[in-house]
């Protein structure tokens, strides 16, 4: 199918624009809550328990996705962990190269069920690899704000 | 339990742009065409209409209350699912399998051209709290992915780039194809690595264009059509959303997916009844990864058979003859729809130069791209 008369230039082909400046809130809830203070306020990193599964989700969870439980339990994983899966994303949020290409990683924590996706620093690309032993880098306590940016990224341990 | 076939398809695209036509337009056209091939006059013969469609992508709100027009379904039953087009797919069938309805369509579209800020929607879709916050393209979901597929498994990056090769290839031989071509694995592998291991030919490019399928209840398919093309299992899984807690090795959902669909379809062994496949291929090592969790080889194993030239149009197991998204065009939440498409076409022996020969059993199989875990998966047999 196709218009009566040939197009002939980019102009004829009427388009209208419209656009809708989104901003949203997101709560973080009960269990955002209790791991952003904990980052915060004490600089460790908290998983919440499943007994019955026997698992420690991080992040942390109100409710086991395997069991459906309400979890309660409350555990300190530590900031160290190691590379579970990497990248060396050469391009801006909107597709632009970007001059100092990022290393982001998947980092398991040890007894934690998951982990935390985060920046990798410190660290050439060439260096990185998956199995790597890495810790978590925190913002000076006067300028965490309760968000994941308060690790600034974790580095070679 | 009633049986259902696909005894009408259209299509309009695909593309990488369609300035002449409105989504609406390129709906109507796909309509028209699988109306006129099953024989059926929307206003007086289909009972329900279902649209696949995701509000972002459609740059409108509320988009369901634009699409009964379209279609032919004013005063009708419709309803749109924000999913991949498999998905629309399956509620068709279901559809028809109460018993309620005999004649059901089902649509998905993309006007991808029209997303002036693609990549800000899908990075949307990731976490908020924990995962949005790094401001990363979404990319680096698949980087990573791919990067730790590789390392379990001990696919290279070459057999990677071969699936570029071969799905191209086949898209050169698909008049509908937006991006078929002949490209060499050299091509593929020092094009720019835009989240490594993974590389910029190795990523679908988005194009414009809808799909139209209308499905009738067994009696009602043999009247219409001389050839209907049965669905005889359906599957659909949706692992967690959480990037932190899944697999990111095995593809568990399209796993999940293709289990229930065999198991519907009284599928024991897939390797040996099912015929060909059209499988999600939005990344190059996707095909590969969903190859194997879909059963039709063991892990770790189909970047060899690649290799060997299993999977090519004269192999024994022909993946994505339609070139998949990589050479047809990725056509966001129709995806799916494509491949399914193919199949039909396969099935009913009328593929033109891709026709795959004596295919009885297809698998299709979608998959809603980073970051989900959103799959499903269905047979179909002539
Ligand atoms: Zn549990």
């Amino acid at each position: 199918m196709s218009l009566v008369e040939r197009i002939t230039s980019f102009a004829d082909a009427k388009v209208w624009y419209g656009n809708l400046p989104i901003e949203s809130l997101y709560t973080v809830g009960i269990a955002g809550e209790k791991f952003f203070r904990a980052i915060k306020d004490r600089g460790v990193i908290m998983g919440s328990v499943c007994p019955s599964c026997n698992l420690t989700y991080l992040p942390p969870m109100m409710y086991c996705e395997r069991c459906f439980a309400e979890l309660e339990e409350w555990v300190e994983v530590g900031t160290k962990g190691t590379v579970y899966t990497y990248t060396v994303v050469g391009v801006s949020l909107g597709g632009a190269p970007l001059e100092q290409p990022e290393i982001l990683a998947l980092i398991k924590i040890e007894g934690a069920h998951g982990g935390l996706v985060h920046r990798l620093g410190e660290v050439k690309p060439e260096e990185t690899e998956i199995g790597m032993p890495v810790e978590a880098v925190l913002k000076p306590k006067k300028d965490r704000e309760g968000s994941i940016l308060d690790i600034k990224h974790f580095k070679p341990a | 339990m009633r049986q259902v076939a696909i005894v009408g398809v259209g299509y309009s695209g695909f593309r990488s742009i369609s300035p002449d036509l409105s989504y609406k337009e390129l709906m109507y056209e796909a309509a028209a065409k699988a109306y006129d091939d099953a024989g059926v006059d929307p206003r007086r013969d289909v009972e329900s209409f279902v649209s696949v469609a995701e509000d972002f992508n459609e740059g409108t709100s509320i988009f369901d209350e634009y699409v009964p027009d379209q279609i032919g379904g004013v005063l009708k039953p419709v309803h749109t699912i924000p999913g991949d087009g498999i998905h629309g797919l399956i509620a068709a069938y279901m559809q028809v399998l109460t018993g309620a309805m005999d004649i059901v369509m089902v649509e998905a579209h993309s006007k991808a051209s029209n997303v002036l800020t693609l990549s800000d929607v899908v990075a949307y879709a990731m976490d908020p709290i924990y995962n949005r916050p790094l401001r990363a393209n979404p990319l680096f979901i698949a980087g990573m992915e791919m990067n730790r597929y590789l390392y379990k498994t001990g696919t290279t990056e070459e057999q990677c780039a071969q699936v570029v090769v071969k799905n191209r290839a086949n898209g050169f031989l698909n008049p509908s194809a937006a991006y078929g071509a002949r490209l060499s694995l050299d091509a593929v592998l020092s094009s720019e690595p835009l989240s490594y291991p993974l590389k910029r030919l190795e990523v679908s490019s988005h194009a414009d264009g809808a799909i139209v399928m209308v499905l009738a209840s067994g009696d009602v398919a043999q009247e219409l059509s001389a050839l209907p093309i049965w669905i005889t299992g359906v599957g659909w899984c949706n692992e967690t959303p959480s990037l932190e807690t899944r697999d990111w090795e095995s593809a568990t959902y399209a796993r999940n997916s293709a289990e229930m669909a065999y198991r519907v379809a009284g599928i024991r062994n897939p390797r040996l009844e099912i015929d060909f496949a059209e499988v999600d291929d939005t990344f190059a090592y996707k095909e590969l990864q969903h190859m194997e969790a879909l059963g039709l080889c063991r892990e770790g194993e189909a970047g060899l058979l690649l290799e060997e030239g299993d999977t090519e149009l004269d192999g024994e197991l022909p993946l994505n003859p339609s070139g998949g998204n990589l050479g047809v065009g990725h056509l966001l939440d129709a995806s799916g729809l494509a491949r399914v498409l193919e199949v039909v076409l396969q099935l009913r022996g009328i593929a033109g130069q891709r026709q795959l020969e004596d295919v009885e059993t297809g698998l299709a199989f979608g998959w809603r791209s980073i970051p989900t875990t959103s799959g499903a998966a269905v047979v179909l047999s002539n």
